[in-house]
C-alpha cells in the first residue's frame, strides 16, 4: 500500500514547488559568484523579500504589487552588499552575514511596527497556477494525463520563470558576450580590467541579479506557496541554495537541478509525515532531512567542484 | 670604458626624443605611500621604433607604463598620443587610443580558450549579444597568420606553455589594433631561443609601423634589440642613449648608480659526500597530471646544484615534493642516507632541509605576522623557541633581533608586520630564518626574483657562503645567468625530466636554452611529443 | 657593497638608495601606526553609526529615539539589579564571542556556534541531572567538560569536512546548527522530557547549578548575574594566552593569516583547522552550559535567543581580540537587557537591537569606511608635509 500512496504525481509537483525558492536563489547565487562575489546573504535577501511582498500585498490588496515590492526590497539590500563588497572591498562573507542578521532584525521590527504583533501575518491571496486544464475522465489515458497535467502544468508563474531562468542563463553564460565577461570577472578580474571591462559595474550587476532572483524566491515562498509571512520563515533555504549552487558547479542549470534534489527530499519527508502512524519516527527527524542531505551532498561533491578562481577576493581597480 | 665611477648621468650622448612620437609621457609623477615611484619622468616613442626602458626592479618602469595604460592615475603629468594630450583614465581609453600592453604577469583567463581570451572585451557578436564564434575564430587565425604568431585558437590557455601564452597576449593587443605595444619584462620567462623568436616578432611588428616599448633589466637584450634606450633609477630618468653609443658596463653603472660586479667570485668546486639524494622521483601537479617524471639527482656537501628550465616544467613540484609539501607517486628522497620521502614539512625542516620558496608573499612569509613570529615559523615547535607547547617569547625576540642584525634586515624594529618591509628586506628575512637554523641542505627557488641589484648580490653571497661552509644547495631559477654564475653543476628540466647535466662553466646560455625547450640530444623529440599529450 | 656598510650608506642622504630606505622605514612605521589607529577606532565609530541608524529607524516609526535609548540605558545600567541583568545576558555572549573570535583568528567562520551552543546546553542539562548527589566542586567541572566536549563534537564533522575536502564551514556549521536544534527539540519532547505537558528537561539539582554572584558575595544587592560571567572572563584570558603564548595558538594564527606559508613552515593546515574549529565549538558549548546552569537550570526550546549569532557581532566588534570580547559582550548584553525597558517605557520594538547588531557587523566588516575616512585625513596631512 505504501509505495503507490507515496509515489504520486503530486509528490513530483510538490518537489518542484518546494525546490523553487531554493532553485531561484541557487541560480542567482551562481551568477553572483561567477562574477567573483560571494553572496552568503541569499538567506536574508529572501527573508526581506518574503516580508516586503506579503506586507505590500496585504496593504495594497494587489499580490503582483507584492511581487514587485519583494524584488525591489531584495535588490535594495543586495546593493548594500554590493557596495560593501565591491566598492569598499569588505570581507564578502561578513558583509553577507551582516545582511542576514539585518534582515532578521528589520523584518522582525517592521512586523511589530507595521502589524503590531510578532510571529505571523494575516493570510494573503496567493497567485493562481498559470494553467487550469480540466482533469479528464478515467482509464489509462486519464492517468497519464493526470501525471502530465500535475507534473508539468500545475505551477504558478514564478515557478515557470525559475525554469526558464535556469535554462536561459546557462545558455547565456557560455554563448553571449555577457556570459564570457561574467566568467572572466570571477576568474581573473584584472585581466578583464586590462581589456576594458568595467569590473565594478559587472560585479554590481551580478549582485543585483542575485538580489532579483532572491526577491522572486521570497515572493514565491509567501505569495505563491505559504500565503503569509512568518518571522525567520526562510529557515536556512538561502544556505541550502548555496550548497545547491556548489553541487551544480556554479552553472545556473546545475544549481536548479541540485535544488530539485532538495525539493524532492522535502516533498518526500512531508509525504512520509502523513504516515507517521505507520512509520514511527519523530517529526524532528523528518525536519532535519534537508539539512542532513545538504551536508551529505557537500561531503560528496565539494572536493571535486572548483569555484571561480577569484571568488571572494575584493578587486581594487586603480592605484 | 670600464671601471670609471665618475658622474654616470652625463657621460653618454643625449639623443632626445625622436621626431613625431606616437606616444609621449610628459613630466609624470606618481607617488605611492612612502615611495615616489615616478618623479617627473618624460619619455617618447615613435612609430617603427623599439624603445627599451631599462632599470632595476623597483626603478619605476612598470609604474610608468601602467600610467600610460590607464591602470594607474598619475599625480602629475600628461600623456600624449599623436601629439595630442589625451586622458587615459582606464585601460579602455588606452585601447581606444591604440595602446596595447603585455603585462609581466600575463592577463589571461586560464580556463577560457585562446580565442575567448583574445576577443574578450571586444567580442564579435550577432544579434542580442550572442558571440559569433566563427567570426571570432577566423579573426584570430587571420591575425596569427599575418604576424607569424602560431597559436591553437581552441586550446585552453592553462594548457599552453608560457611562450605560447605570451603570443596570445601579443595577439590580444593586435586584435585591438594596437599601434603602440608595451612589453613588460617579456623575456623573463623565455629561453634564449624563445627570446630570439620574440624579437623577430617585435622586428616584424616594428616594420609594420608599430611603436614598441620594452621594459627590461637585462642589458644584453637592450644592446641587441633596441633602437633607443631610456634608463631609469629610483623613479627618475637618469639617461638616454642608443646601443651604438654605450656598452653593457656603462649601462649597468647608469642603471644601478655605481659599479656593478657582473660576475660572482667563487672558490673551486670541492664536492664532499652526498647530502640530498633524489631517486626516480615522480610527482603530480595540482591537476593530477604528471609534473615530475622519474627524476634523480644528488646534491653533495659544498656544492651548488642549479636547475635550469622554463617555468612550469616540474621545478615547483620537485621542490615541493622534497619539502614534503607534495606527495610523490614514485621514488625516494634521502637526506644524509635517511629516507625523508614521506616526511611532512615539519619533519623535513627538522631533518635539516631549509627552503627559500619562490613566492615569498604566498609561501615564504606570513605577511601579517611581525618579524619575530616570521623568524619563529618552522622552528616554533622546537626548543628553545617552545617547550611543552608553550612559546618562549623572550627567547624568540632575542633570536629574532640577532638574526635581523646578522642578515641586515632593514626595519624600524622587530615588531612591524613583515608586509611593511621592502621586497629585498623580506627576502633577507626569509634567509635569516632558513639559514639561521643552520641546515644541511638549502633549497632556493627563484631566490632573487623581483629584487634590486644590492639585494641580489646579498642573496648570492649568502648562497655561496653556505656552499663554502660545506652545505649543499639546490638552486632553482629561471634566470639563466644566475644559474650559470652560482652553480657547480647544472641540471636542465624539461617536461618534468632532467634532460641534461653540465659542469658549471662548461656550457653556454644558448646550449642550455636548447635543452630547456626539449631539443639538443637524440631522443629529445620523443620526450617532447610524449610531454605534450598531457 | 651596500649590504656591508649600512651606516655609510645611511649617512649619505644624497644617495637615492638611502633616501628610499629611509622612506620605506617611515612608511613601515606609518603603516603600523595607521593600522593600529584604525583597529582601535573602527569599533567605536561603528557603534556610534549603528546607534544613529537605530535612532533613524525608531524615528521612522514615529517614536522618540532619545527616550528609547535612555530607557535602554536605565534598563541596563540603571541600578545593581539592571547591571546584574546586563552581566547575565553578557555571559553566554562572552563564550560565543570567544568561540567565533577563535575561529576567525584561525581563518574559520563558525557561523553555526548556535548549534554547538544547543549541544552544550543539552549535555549540561543531561549530565547535570546524572551527577546529582556529587558535591558542587566535582559536578560543576564535570558538567562544563561534558558541555565543552559536546560543542566540540558538533563542530568536529564540519571541521573534518573543511580539512579533508574543503567544504565551506559557513554552510556546514549552519546546517549542523539546524540539525542540532531539531535534535534538541526532539530530546526535550521525547527521551529526556520532564514530567508535565511542557517540552523541557528536568530541573538541575542545586549542586549542578552556577550560583548567583549575590548569593556568593552577600554584600552585593540581589541580582540575577551568576558565576558564569567570572568563568567567561577567565575563559577570555585563557584564550588570549593560548593565542599569544602557545604553539597551538601560534599555528592557528599562522593558518588564519596565510595557510600556504603556514604549511611551508611545517604546520599541518588540516590538523590546525580541525583543532581550531573544535576549540571554537568547545567555547560555544560552554555558552550553552552556563546558560543552562546559571539561568534556566533546565533546557527548553527557546533557551537561547540567538546567542550564537550575536557572538558573531561580539567577535567582530572586538576585532577578534579575546579581552575585547568581554567589553563587546557587555555592550550587547546591555542592549539586550535594556531592550525590555525600552519596549515598555518608549514603546519601541526590541527587535531594533538586532538591526543595530547587523549594522555593527556591516560596519566593522567594511572597515574600509573607517580606513577611507582616516585616509582622507592623512592625505591632507601628507600634503602639508610635502609642501614644507
Amino acid at each position: 500500500m505504501l509505495l503507490s500512496d507515496i509515489i504520486t504525481p503530486e509528490l513530483f509537483a510538490s518537489a518542484v514547488r518546494l525546490a523553487t525558492p531554493i532553485a531561484l536563489a541557487a541560480v542567482g547565487a551562481s551568477i553572483c559568484e561567477r562574477s567573483g562575489v560571494v553572496n552568503i546573504a541569499m538567506e536574508g535577501l529572501m527573508l526581506i523579500a518574503a516580508f516586503s511582498g506579503t506586507a505590500v500585498a496585504l496593504l495594497s490588496g494587489s499580490t503582483w504589487l507584492g511581487v514587485l515590492a519583494a524584488v525591489v526590497a531584495s535588490m535594495a539590500f543586495a546593493s548594500l552588499h554590493a557596495w560593501a563588497s565591491i566598492n569598499l572591498r569588505a570581507d564578502q562573507v561578513i558583509s553577507g552575514t551582516a545582511i542576514n542578521i539585518l534582515a532578521l532584525g528589520t523584518t522582525g521590527y517592521l512586523m511589530e511596527t507595521v502589524f503590531g504583533h510578532p510571529g505571523t501575518t494575516d493570510p494573503v491571496r496567493t497567485i493562481r497556477p498559470v494553467f487550469d486544464f480540466p482533469s479528464g475522465g478515467s482509464g489509462a489515458l486519464a492517468t497519464v494525463w493526470t501525471w502530465v497535467d500535475t507534473v508539468l502544468f500545475s505551477y504558478t508563474p514564478i515557478v515557470y520563470f525559475g525554469m526558464f531562468a535556469a535554462v536561459f542563463l546557462t545558455w547565456a553564460l557560455y554563448r553571449t558576450r555577457w556570459g564570457l565577461r561574467l566568467r572572466s570577472l570571477g576568474e581573473h578580474p584584472r585581466a578583464a580590467d586590462t581589456v576594458g571591462i568595467d569590473v565594478y559595474r559587472g560585479r554590481w550587476s551580478a549582485v543585483l541579479a542575485s538580489g532579483f532572483m532572491a526577491g522572486l524566491a521570497g515572493a514565491n515562498l509567501t505569495l505563491e506557496q505559504v500565503g503569509s509571512f512568518t518571522e525567520g520563515m526562510t529557515n536556512g533555504r538561502g544556505f541550502i541554495a548555496l550548497a545547491a549552487m556548489i553541487f551544480g558547479r556554479w552553472v545556473p542549470g546545475g544549481g536548479y537541478l541540485a535544488a530539485l534534489l532538495f525539493g524532492f527530499a522535502d516533498a518526500l519527508q512531508l509525504k512520509l509525515q502523513i504516515f507517521s502512524d505507520v512509520i514511527d519516527i519523530p517529526p524532528q527527524f523528518f525536519l532535519m532531512l534537508p539539512y542532513v542531505l545538504t551536508v551529505v551532498v557537500l561531503a560528496g561533491v565539494v572536493g571535486r567542484a572548483v569555484a571561480p578562481a577569484a571568488v571572494g577576493k575584493p578587486y581594487k581597480a586603480k592605484g | 670604458m670600464t671601471a670609471d665611477p665618475g658622474p654616470v648621468v652625463c657621460d653618454l650622448p643625449e639623443t632626445g626624443p625622436s621626431p613625431d612620437p606616437v606616444l609621449e609621457l610628459r613630466h609624470i609623477t606618481k607617488r605611492f605611500p612612502g615611495v615616489l615611484a615616478n618623479d617627473d619622468v618624460s619619455i617618447a616613442v615613435a612609430p617603427g621604433e623599439v624603445l627599451a626602458l631599462l632599470g632595476e626592479n623597483g626603478a619605476g618602469k612598470s609604474t610608468l607604463m601602467n600610467v600610460a595604460y590607464g591602470l594607474l592615475a598619475p599625480d602629475a603629468g600628461e600623456v600624449l598620443v599623436d601629439g595630442r594630450v589625451v586622458s587615459v583614465r582606464a585601460p579602455r581609453d588606452a585601447i581606444a587610443l591604440g595602446i596595447g600592453m603585455v603585462h609581466q604577469h600575463f592577463m589571461l583567463v586560464e580556463p577560457l580558450t585562446v580565442t575567448e581570451n583574445i576577443v574578450l572585451g571586444g567580442e564579435p557578436t550577432s544579434a542580442f549579444g550572442v558571440i559569433d564564434r566563427d567570426v571570432a575564430r577566423r579573426r584570430v587565425v587571420e591575425l596569427s597568420d599575418r604576424y607569424g604568431l602560431k597559436v591553437e585558437p581552441d586550446a585552453r590557455v592553462r594548457d599552453l606553455s608560457v611562450g605560447r601564452q605570451q603570443r596570445v597576449e601579443i595577439l590580444k593587443a593586435l586584435y585591438r589594433d594596437a599601434r603602440i605595444l608595451i612589453l613588460d619584462e617579456p623575456t623573463a620567462v623565455l629561453t634564449p631561443q624563445e627570446v630570439n623568436e620574440l624579437f623577430d616578432i617585435v622586428r616584424e611588428l616594428v616594420s609594420e609601423g608599430l611603436a614598441v616599448v620594452i621594459i627590461t633589466h637585462k642589458l644584453e637584450e637592450v644592446m641587441a634589440f633596441s633602437d633607443r634606450i631610456v634608463v631609469m633609477r629610483a623613479g627618475r630618468v637618469v639617461g638616454e642613449t642608443v646601443p651604438s653609443a654605450c656598452d653593457e658596463q656603462s649601462l649597468a653603472r647608469m642603471m644601478v648608480g655605481r659599479d656593478v660586479v657582473l660576475r660572482v667570485e667563487k672558490s673551486p668546486h670541492q664536492p664532499g659526500s652526498p647530502l640530498l639524494e633524489v631517486m626516480n622521483l615522480s610527482v603530480l601537479d595540482d591537476r593530477k597530471l604528471p609534473a615530475v617524471r622519474d627524476v634523480s639527482l644528488v646534491v653533495r656537501a659544498g656544492e651548488v646544484v642549479g636547475i635550469a628550465g622554463v617555468d612550469g616544467n616540474g621545478q615547483r613540484e620537485l621542490v615541493e615534493a622534497i619539502m614534503g609539501l607534495r606527495r610523490p607517486t614514485q621514488g625516494t628522497i634521502t637526506l644524509k642516507g635517511r629516507d625523508i620521502t614521506h616526511d611532512n614539512p615539519r619533519r623535513t625542516i627538522a631533518a635539516g632541509v631549509s627552503h627559500v620558496p619562490e613566492d615569498r608573499h604566498r609561501r615564504g612569509l606570513v605577511l601579517d605576522f611581525d618579524l619575530v613570529e616570521n623568524v619563529a615559523l618552522g622552528d616554533h615547535r622546537r626548543p628553545p623557541f617552545s617547550r611543552y607547547g608553550i612559546l618562549d617569547r623572550a627567547k624568540l625576540e632575542q633570536e629574532a633581533r640577532r638574526r635581523i642584525a646578522e642578515y641586515d634586515v632593514r626595519t624600524p624594529d622587530e615588531h612591524v608586520a613583515a608586509a611593511n618591509l621592502s621586497g629585498g628586506n623580506q627576502q633577507k628575512l626569509v634567509l635569516a630564518r632558513e639559514l639561521g637554523r643552520d641546515p644541511d641542505v638549502l633549497i632556493a627557488a627563484q631566490p632573487t626574483r623581483g629584487l634590486d641589484v644590492g639585494a641580489i648580490e646579498f642573496v648570492h653571497r649568502r648562497i655561496l657562503a653556505e656552499r663554502d661552509c660545506g652545505k649543499g644547495v639546490l638552486l632553482v631559477s629561471m634566470e639563466l645567468e644566475e644559474v650559470m654564475s652560482l652553480s657547480d653543476r647544472i641540471l636542465v628540466m624539461y617536461e618534468g625530466r632532467v634532460v641534461a647535466e653540465f659542469e658549471g662553466g662548461a656550457v653556454t646560455e644558448e646550449e642550455l636554452g636548447v635543452f630547456m625547450t626539449g631539443g639538443g640530444r637524440p631522443g629529445a623529440e620523443a620526450l617532447g611529443s610524449e610531454g605534450t599529450d598531457a | 657593497m651596500r649590504a656591508r656598510m649600512p651606516d655609510a650608506v645611511r649617512d649619505s642622504s644624497a644617495d637615492p638608495d638611502a633616501r628610499r630606505e629611509a622612506a620605506e622605514h617611515r612608511f613601515a612605521a606609518e603603516q603600523e601606526r595607521v593600522r593600529r589607529a584604525i583597529s582601535v577606532a573602527t569599533p567605536f565609530i561603528s557603534v556610534a553609526i549603528a546607534v544613529l541608524v537605530g535612532s533613524l529607524v525608531i524615528l521612522a516609526a514615529g517614536k522618540d529615539p532619545v527616550a528609547a535609548f535612555s530607557a535602554m540605558f536605565r534598563g541596563s545600567f540603571g541600578g545593581v539589579r539592571q547591571i546584574g541583568e546586563t552581566l547575565l545576558r553578557a555571559t553566554p555572549l562572552v563564550f560565543t564571542g570567544l568561540a567565533v573570535a577563535y575561529g576567525f583568528r584561525s581563518g574559520l567562520f563558525n557561523i553555526g556556534a548556535e548549534g554547538q551552543l544547543f549541544m552544550g546546553g543539552m549535555a549540561a542539562a543531561w549530565v547535570g541531572v546524572m551527577v546529582a548527589g556529587l558535591p558542587w566542586a566535582v559536578s560543576v567541572p564535570v558538567i562544563l567538560v561534558a558541555a565543552g566536549l559536546a560543542g566540540a563534537a558538533w563542530a568536529f564533522l564540519p571541521a573534518l569536512m573543511k580539512a579533508r575536502i574543503g567544504a565551506h564551514e559557513v554552510i556546514t556549521t549552519m546546517m549542523f546548527s539546524y540539525i542540532g536544534r531539531y535534535l534538541v527539540s526532539w530530546i526535550i519532547a521525547g527521551p529526556f522530557k520532564d514530567k508535565g505537558a511542557i517540552p523541557q528537561t528536568p530541573m538541575l539539582p542545586g549542586t549542578s547549578q552556577l550560583p548567583r554572584l549575590s548569593d556568593v558575595f552577600t554584600f552585593i544587592e540581589p541580582n540575577r548575574a551568576h558565576l558564569g560571567i567570572v568563568l567567561g572572563v577567565i575563559a577570555a584570558f585563557v584564550v588570549w594566552w593560548i593565542l599569544k603564548y602557545t604553539v597551538l595558538g601560534f599555528e592557528a594564527r599562522a593558518v588564519g593569516f596565510n595557510p600556504t606559508a603556514a604549511q611551508t613552515g611545517g604546520i599541518s593546515v588540516a590538523a590546525t583547522t580541525v583543532k581550531s574549529l573544535c576549540i571554537s565549538g568547545t567555547l560555544a558549548g560552554l555558552a550553552g552550559a552556563v546558560e543552562v546552569m546559571g539561568v534556566h537550570h533546565r533546557l527548553f526550546d527557546q533557551f537561547s535567543s540567538g546567542f550564537g549569532f550575536t557572538g558573531i557581532a561580539v567577535a567582530l566588534l572586538a576585532k577578534n581580540n579575546p579581552i575585547g570580547v568581554i567589553a563587546a559582550a557587555v555592550l550587547f548584553g546591555a542592549l539586550s537587557a535594556g531592550a525590555g525597558t525600552m519596549q515598555l517605557d518608549a514603546d519601541v520594538s526590541q527587535k531594533v537591537i538586532s538591526i543595530i547588531q547587523g549594522v555593527i557587523i556591516f560596519l566593522v566588516g567594511a572597515e574600509m569606511i573607517v580606513t577611507w575616512a582616516v585616509g582622507r585625513l592623512r592625505d591632507r596631512k601628507g600634503g602639508d608635509d610635502a609642501a614644507q
